[in-house]
């Protein structure tokens, strides 16, 4: 049986446990330890392997909800986990120093797989911190070839979630509909 | 017998909500080592405001006029000088909160009565000006003043401003939207025709309200015979206390000359401003701009643009802060392949007109649609949308997602 994912990157602290855990129709595997080197400036707890969801389709089909560590050290496990991947959503954390070069770092590393698939953004925590806005992040990105959906986003709201993987499919074909 | 270097700093914390309150504790506890406590104002040795809250001008002159010998440390994202105060950048490093700390505690031990006389520098008077800590060239008030709140609870009370999407469904869509009376979508001569002048609509006033506050950076009250619509520049928020009913309604009647002439648009003080308790009346612009749109469209499109020509889409609009109108997420990763017609849009997706009209109505007002002007984009007819290989399954998800 083919093995459908959706994967979800992003630097350490911009939410995709929180996210996975929302759209996940099971309680997702979390591997979450005590953070003991630079990330725990940024949480208590950080994501040192990867965690993992689950939705379930009518059909029994199910979709795969991958996170990956955020911290750049498991870097070599991006590779085995983009294999089969449906698409790409990367949060990023908008209190973090510079989230321009975090996007522009996920977006390069995750390259090959996004020119394949496709890629929907997630700004996390704007109501911390409103800048960089949306308009920003677009602007940021004009001259790339890309022109991702970028959406402001909670991870803790199902809804937002929701239409940032939404958006990640009608990316892939605007010509979707429900069944 | 205990260090008195190692006792922490007794802090509180001004123009925050709960949220922003809890992560700066934790971020004194943690990442700045305890070197600082929040505590109650009455106990605090040292103010710590963020100065892009709404209403920081107001937070700042009450400190100042109850504690003015109290170290401020002011946070921003612009720069703002204060004589007396310690600015701090945001979003705030750790190196930098620890060094504005280190300074009001020299500050404390010195015990120097401070002035609190604003002084701006005249390079930095523009970003003063934008922030809404706004140029203060008056006295500080010295009567007694209401006591300032750790944790403004009114900015959390702002949920028009954060709440999620709401997802309309076609079912849904005129039952919102509202109907026009004789136009049928159906028939492609007369949808061709269903157009609008948005400036002959409130839609147009506000927007125009909108332009002038931005370019005068300054709070301004669009009066219109109805209700008055407040602007503000730096937070890009409105202000309306009414209900949506009322706003859908008045939204879709055209402004006849003789209501024109009631419009008018006035500078107001930040002080006297007063939400009267109502903080969901607060808007983001570009919420307010796209609902407000979508209700002045009612499925037509603005006589700005010319229908039969291709238009373009500039980037995703946010959609998990706007109303999503039927298949406009379909529309906006169609548009953002390249440019098509509005008509060529309808038949690549196979869905009536006026959801393709609402969306560049909507797209249009917040200045990320635009008209194609390349002679190719008229030539070359575009590609046909292929389905993936994967089209079932991806389709299933999305039923999952929606629900």
């Amino acid at each position: 049986m083919s093995q459908y994912k959706i994967i979800f990157t992003g630097p350490v602290g911009a939410g995709k446990t929180t996210a996975i855990d929302s759209i996940s129709d099971v309680p997702p595997v979390k591997t979450d330890a005590a953070a003991s080197d630079m990330t725990k400036n940024r949480k208590a707890a950080t994501t040192v392997a990867m965690d993992y969801g689950i939705m379930n389709l009518d059909d029994g089909e199910k979709i795969h909800l991958y996170g990956t560590p955020g911290q750049e050290r498991f870097d070599f496990m991006w590779d085995i986990l983009t294999v089969g991947g449906i698409g790409l959503v990367l949060l990023l954390d908008n209190t973090r120093a510079d989230p321009f070069k975090d996007m522009q770092f996920f977006l390069d590393s995750f390259g090959k797989f996004i020119s394949e698939t496709s890629v929907a953004i997630g700004i996390t925590q704007m109501d911390l911190s409103t800048k960089p806005s949306i308009n920003e992040y677009h602007k940021y990105l004009q001259g790339s070839d890309l022109k991702p959906a970028i959406f402001s986003v909670d991870a803790r709201v199902k809804n937002d979630v929701s239409l940032l993987v939404q958006a990640l499919l009608f990316s892939l074909d605007p010509g979707l509909e429900d069944e | 017998m205990k260090n008195k270097d190692s006792t922490p700093l007794k802090l509180a914390l001004y123009g925050m909500d709960d949220r922003a309150y809890k992560t700066m504790c934790l971020y004194l506890k943690g990442p700045c080592k305890g070197v600082a406590v929040v505590v109650d104002e009455s106990e605090a040795e040292i103010d710590l405001l963020d100065a892009d809250h709404i209403k920081a001008r107001e937070l700042l002159d009450q400190l100042q006029a109850k504690m003015p010998n109290r170290p401020l440390i002011i946070l921003s994202l612009e720069e703002i000088l204060i004589d007396g105060t310690i600015y701090v950048k945001k979003p705030v490093e750790t190196a930098d909160i620890m060094a504005a700390l280190k300074q009001a505690k020299i500050s404390l031990s010195t015990d120097i009565p401070k002035k609190v006389k604003v002084i701006a520098k005249p390079e930095t008077e523009q970003k003063i000006e934008a922030s809404p800590i706004q140029k203060s060239t008056k006295q500080p008030v010295i009567e007694e003043v209401p006591v300032a709140k750790n944790i403004d609870k009114e900015e959390k009370k702002k949920v028009s401003k954060h709440r999620t999407a709401m997802d309309l469904t076609e079912g849904s869509f005129s039952a919102y939207i509202g109907n026009v009376d004789g136009v049928n979508f159906s028939d492609h001569e007369q949808a061709l025709k269903a157009s609008y002048n948005p400036k002959g609509y409130f839609l147009g006033y506000v927007q125009s309200a909108i332009k002038v506050c931005k370019a005068k950076s300054r709070i301004l009250q669009l009066n219109s015979g109805w209700q008055p619509l407040i602007v503000f520049p730096h937070s890009q928020e409105i202000w309306l206390d009414v209900e949506d009913k009322q706003l859908r309604a008045f939204a879709g009647v055209a402004i006849s000359k003789n209501s024109a002439k009631s419009m008018s648009l006035i500078p107001i003080d930040q002080s006297k401003f007063d939400a009267k308790g109502k903080m969901e009346g607060f808007f983001d612009n570009e919420y307010f701009l796209w609902k407000l749109a979508i209700w002045t469209s009612k499925g037509r499109f603005p006589d700005t643009i010319d229908i039969n020509k291709p238009v373009y889409l500039m980037q995703w609009p946010n959609f998990s802060r706007l109303v999503v109108t039927p298949h406009a997420m379909r529309i906006a990763a169609l548009l953002i392949r390249g440019p098509r017609t509005a008509m060529g849009i309808a038949n690549a997706l196979n869905i009536k007109p006026q959801y393709v009209f609402v969306f560049i109505s909507a797209a249009n007002v917040l200045g990320i649609l635009g008209q194609a002007r390349r002679q190719v984009d008229e030539l070359i007819a575009p590609p046909e949308v292929q389905a993936t290989k994967a089209k079932g399954l991806l389709s299933r998800i999305l039923g999952r997602l929606r629900g």
